[in-house]
């Protein structure tokens, strides 16, 4: 996560070129949205959409994602906190827009965040079903229950991108499996309810 | 010989002459010797103390142990049998008899084998082949307090890890759950108990 630098809010003020609110809107969105890698191909487009020159762009857009950044790391809520950022000297209007759409958009902004953090694979699925098994090499006449459950895991979000990797892993369970396997859930349930309880 | 109920292919020559040594034993040794082969039919990993026990039998008995071998081999092909095809204790004494082998011993055999079966009933389904068997499971939940991203994030994470028998291997897998995930699973997870309790 990028600091917030003194040269980033002049380069800002080439916000004023935008052709309208709208276009700044938008801006901020994918500002925010973009990894630091991928800042390159959206300053060149705002080199058009702005009728700015390369580095100008380069600098806004790093400037636009620092601060969206900012506010959503420090978890900053209030107009007076976004406000009070901004240097005594920068445009009273931009100021109010930018701030606007910051508020518009934190608690979005907030839930990407934490969407996309770091985790372990990712359960995104389950599926089952119960089948019950008549015959075996070792038992001709049997009938005996049997659990078959399908897990789709989503690997890091992270390392994927934007093509993530799901894989589906299915598992039997007998049982006693089953009823081992629910003790345990259960005491984990137990727990969160004592400790949303505190 | 008669059809026969524990297999339907025709039994080895060697069977009854087997069975012949067997009905020369006296009442002692043969409860002996039962009990030392329903212990391994209970027990199959035990190779070690079963060979072990045949010997210390032989000597025992002073009777060689390759021809003790041999006759333990022909009465194991009976019990074998029998688990596959899930027969009575009477149809376990009429194939000893038919195979050979003396009433008195042959209805001794199939009443061990009567107290024995369910056992042995319970090892055989449990060696039963199972896909990515489900082994174990460890959990650890927590508070994620913050991240490169957010300073202060406060939201409760769950991490799953199955241990699951890939064929002769042990893989494990970690898997994260939301606490909605959570929820969602674990009522899941008790519909299929549901389920599998109504067919037991």
């Amino acid at each position: 996560m990028a600091a917030l630098r003194q040269g980033d809010f002049a380069a800002l003020q080439s916000l004023l070129k935008a052709p309208s609110k709208d276009a700044v809107r938008q801006l901020c969105r994918q500002c925010f949205s973009s990894p630091p890698a991928g800042l390159g191909p959206l300053a060149q487009r705002a080199c058009l959409d702005l009728t700015a020159g390369p580095e100008e762009a380069e600098q806004l857009v790093s400037a636009l994602h620092s601060l969206t950044r900012h506010v959503v790391y420090h978890g900053l809520t209030r107009a007076e906190d976004i406000l009070s950022l901004f240097p005594e000297n920068f445009h009273q209007n931009l100021k109010n827009l930018l701030t606007k759409i910051i508020l518009e958009n934190i608690s979005a902004w907030r839930n990407e965040a934490q969407a996309s953090q770091i985790s372990l694979p990712r359960l995104v699925d389950m599926d089952w079903r119960v089948d019950i098994k008549t015959s075996s090499d070792s038992i001709s006449r049997m009938a005996v229950p049997t659990c078959l459950l399908q897990l789709k895991i989503q690997e890091d979000v992270a390392l994927c991108g934007n093509s993530p990797v799901v894989s589906a892993l299915t598992v039997e369970l007998s049982k006693e499996t089953l009823d081992t396997m629910l003790e345990g859930l259960g005491r984990i349930r137990d727990q969160l309810s004592a400790v949303a309880n505190k | 010989m008669g059809l026969l109920n524990f297999t339907q292919e025709p039994v080895p020559e060697a069977v009854s002459g087997d069975m012949h040594n067997l009905n020369q034993l006296s009442a002692q040794q043969f409860s002996a010797l039962t009990e030392v082969l329903f212990r391994f039919l209970m027990e199959p990993k035990e190779v070690e103390r079963f060979l072990t026990q045949l010997s210390d039998f032989a000597t025992m008995n002073k009777i060689s142990l390759g021809p003790l071998k041999n006759i333990v081999k022909s009465i194991l092909l009976v019990p074998n049998g029998a688990l596959k095809r899930n027969l009575s204790s009477e149809q376990v004494r009429a194939d000893f008899i038919a195979l050979g082998l003396s009433e008195e011993k042959a209805s001794y055999f199939a009443e061990q084998w009567k107290v024995n079966s369910p056992t042995l009933t319970r090892l055989a389904v449990g060696q039963t082949l199972m896909i990515n068997q489900l082994i174990d499971m460890e959990w650890k939940f927590g508070v994620t307090a913050g991240s490169s991203e957010l300073e202060k994030v406060g939201s409760i994470f769950l991490q799953l890890k199955l241990v699951i028998k890939k064929g002769s291997q042990m893989e494990n897998v970690y898997i994260e759950l939301t606490l909605p995930q959570f929820y969602s699973f674990l009522h899941e997870m008790e519909r299929v108990k549901t389920s599998l309790e109504s067919f037991s």
